[in-house]
């Protein structure tokens, strides 16, 4: 039996390309088997929102603190631009006391893990934003919220590890996995088998599908966010902006009474690319693998960005997408090799934080497969918390 | 969102769209045509010529008298015409999202006949960004339509019918032509058309293209350029005229968004425009009760738009029993002898060749889904 790569990763998506990435840095030979083309999944359908504040409080947020601390300089080690607004900030207005007391619970808990998120004024908000509505009652502010162009930054990773020896065969589906005993040898293909004495799975919203073939459990479901697109406009705002209910909904949906609000998740998230388009989601739906967008879902997405920036009434969204986002029961991602199955690894399950969270799960990962011990713990993220019999 | 509940809903109130509403209505189903202008009729009220072809089509009859008996034929026959409303979205579950002075929409027909139109095609050169440089079609709304002259002075690009016809019109309106310009060794539209723009002595530059357009911050004036047999341009010919508007007629293409996000299969048709959604003689196309008609299905010209949207509207209310397959038969029958008709002769067998291939591909596609099933 001849090893075509050292480590296999399934999955093409902005997971899978980092860990590929930083792997190959290491000097393993990686190759990525991807069902349909690198950026098809999540990684092309999301919106680039790179912050602390939409981070759940505790090891998640630990984890983008080290991560978004990455960003940085990633553009010129990738060798590739990817966009990254350094610094942009991120706020969350509130409407209401009651948004504002929820938020300022969670901000408490966030700033343990020493980062620079505060509650300000309405009239501070609108110092930072002036096309910001003058009804809300304040917001949530971080100076180091930043964005990204999740394409250019998967790609980036992809070539980055190309360079480094790294193989991508797009177009390859795994159908099943090879194992002796428990241990992992490779994958089958519909292009054939392949074998490694590792293997990744990095199929985000898919990985439960994946980590079955291999016979295990993974409580990873797709949970769909639809996104609009406007025409490009001048400059209208720096920011990366979330609405409180996007962080109500996250981490408090106990709070919310709506019903409709509750099933769509609707919230307000919204940022200004470099071509000066909007990118505005969102929803976060627990329908299955549907990825269409629904004319309710578009006309709340709308609502919310009017609500909150009353000049985008005249402006012309030009096209709706949605993604799905791998949704784990906890809120947390699923990092870390499998004990039950040697050389079997996961990375996915970052539902909404994949983008930020991607070079240090990269990183981290591939230290974990090379030296066998990363150098800032993912017990939090293990996989095995999941399988304890 | 208010919801709307129709059996045909039909996208675009132009030469297709509204005889697609004709014959739906007239067979009495219940039919609602939406446009985002403000007034209906599409292309048809800046035709101020005099149409071409047999008796059947109105030959010798202008443009918009033809535009004003159809809107009247639509009125009496009861369908129901939404101006100002915007389709933005046809989702899979053939679930239309509409927006119309603010009020957001969701239309949900048994049937659709996509009737969008085209639009024109767009030529870069530097300069080509000033105030100033147009398509020929806008030119022409503003001047039969709006009544307003675009510029004083102006170069048309391309002598097709719609570059020599909207020449004609400008001059007509009271602005100077100086000149046609035309890439190709020779005249593209119709001698008769050609005819008139010589007969008033405005010269038609064949085997030349523009160069740039020059001028601070509108144009000011323009450079040609002669070019070889391998279209590149000739140094040492160039030709300035000093003009203030330049317009562009080098053809239009299909506007297919809706066409693709219902989901349906395309052919690839250079000369119809680029992709063209494959349909059947019903005018279906791969999504069942998604139909199309009129310049989305290829560039035609209107009185074929005109057929088509009839076909497809007898099509729809067959396939609704509002009319029987002998009676839907024998309309159908009349409407492809005229559609023959119109695409036959020198300029008619070009696209009466495009017309054949995408009803062949469509028939391998149907086969091929057959087989498929039966794998």
């Amino acid at each position: 039996m001849n090893k075509d790569a050292d480590v296999i990763i399934v999955g093409g998506g902005i997971i899978g390309c980092s860990v590929s990435y930083y792997l190959s840095k290491l000097g393993k030979q990686v190759l990525v088997l991807e069902r349909e083309d690198l950026t098809r999944g999540s990684a092309g359908a999301t919106d680039g929102v790179v912050g602390y504040h939409t981070k759940k409080p505790g090891k998640q947020l630990d984890l983008a603190v080290q991560s978004i601390a990455m960003f940085e300089h990633l553009s010129e080690e990738l060798g590739m631009d990817i966009e990254y607004g350094l610094k942009c900030g991120g706020m969350q207005p509130v409407e209401d006391k009651m948004q504002w007391d929820i938020l300022s619970g969670i901000v408490e808990e966030q700033k343990k893990s020493g980062v620079d998120i505060e509650m300000i004024s309405a009239e501070e908000a609108r110092k930072i934003e002036p096309m910001l509505s003058k009804d809300i009652y304040g917001a949530l502010y971080s100076p180091t919220g930043g964005k990204v162009n999740p394409i250019r930054l998967t790609l980036a990773f992809s070539r980055a590890a190309k360079k480094l020896g790294a193989r991508f065969l797009t177009e390859t589906e795994v159908t099943g996995m090879i194992k002796e005993g428990n241990k992992i040898l490779g994958v089958k293909t519909d292009k054939g088998e392949f074998y490694a004495d590792a293997v990744v799975n990095a199929c985000g919203s898919w990985a439960a599908a994946t980590a079955k073939m291999a016979g295990i459990d993974m409580p990873i479901k797709p949970r769909k966010g639809q996104l609009i697109v406007t025409e490009p406009i001048g400059p209208f705002m720096d920011c990366t902006l979330q609405c409180a209910r996007y962080n109500v909904i996250k981490f408090r949906p106990e709070t919310i009474k709506d019903e409709n609000v509750l099933r769509l998740g609707s919230s307000l998230s919204i940022e200004q690319t470099e071509n000066g388009g909007l990118i505005i989601g969102g929803t976060r739906e627990l329908v299955g693998y549907d990825r269409e967008n629904s004319l309710e879902a578009i006309e709340a997405i709308l609502k919310r960005a009017v609500r909150f920036f009353p000049a985008l009434k005249d402006v012309c969204f030009i096209r709706a997408f949605a993604g799905l986002r791998p949704y784990t029961p906890d809120g947390l991602a699923i990092i870390g090799r499998v004990d039950c199955l040697e050389g079997f690894y996961m990375a996915a399950g970052h539902e909404g934080d994949g983008i930020a969270l991607s070079p240090v799960t990269g990183k981290l990962l591939a230290e974990q497969i090379v030296y066998g011990k990363e150098s800032y713990s993912l017990e939090p993220f293990s996989p095995n918390r999941f399988l304890k019999a | 969102m208010k919801k709307i509940v129709t059996d045909v809903a039909i996208i675009g109130a132009g030469s297709a769209g509204l005889s697609a509403a004709y014959q739906a209505a007239t067979a009495g189903a219940d039919v609602l045509v939406i446009d985002e202008n403000s007034r209906p009729g599409g292309q048809l009220f800046k035709q101020i010529h005099k149409f071409f072809g047999s008796k059947a089509h109105q030959a010798g009859t202008r443009g918009y008298v033809i535009g004003e008996q159809l809107l009247e034929k639509v009125e009496k026959s009861g369908a129901t015409v939404m101006l100002d409303s915007l389709v933005y979205g046809l989702l899979p579950d053939k679930s239309m999202g509409v927006i119309s002075n603010g009020v957001n929409y969701s239309v949900k027909a048994k049937k659709i006949i996509i009737a969008s139109g085209a639009k024109e095609n767009y030529m870069a050169f530097p300069g080509s960004t000033l105030p100033g440089v147009m398509g020929a079609g806008a030119a022409q709304t503003m001047v039969n339509v709006n009544r307003v002259l675009p510029g004083e002075r102006i170069l048309m690009v391309g002598s097709g019918n719609v570059g020599l016809i909207v020449s004609y019109q400008l001059m007509q309106a009271g602005a100077e032509v100086v000149g046609i310009v035309e890439g190709a060794p020779k005249i593209g539209g119709y001698g008769v058309h050609a005819g008139k723009i010589r007969r008033a002595g405005v010269p038609i530059y064949v085997g030349h293209t523009i160069k740039r357009v020059y001028g601070r911050e509108e144009v000011e004036g323009v450079e040609i350029a002669a070019l070889d047999e391998k279209w590149n341009m000739i140094p040492g010919t160039e030709k300035q005229f000093d003009v203030d508007t330049v317009c562009l007629a080098v053809g239009l293409n299909p506007m297919t968004e809706l066409v693709w996000m219902a989901g349906c299969k395309f052919d690839f048709i250079p000369s119809f425009g680029g992709h063209v959604p494959l349909h059947d003689e019903n005018m279906e196309t791969t999504v069942p009760g998604v139909y199309v008609a009129g310049d989305v299905t290829g560039v035609e010209e209107a009185s074929s738009a005109m057929e088509e949207g009839n076909m497809a509207g007898v099509a729809a209310a067959e396939a609704l029993g509002y009319i029987s397959h002998e009676e839907a038969a024998e309309k159908k029958a009349e409407i492809r002898a005229r559609l023959d008709t119109l695409r036959s002769g020198f300029f008619g067998a070009g696209r009466k060749a495009n017309k054949e291939k995408q009803l062949a591909d469509m028939q391998a596609y149907k086969d091929g889904m057959e087989k498929g099933a039966a794998c």
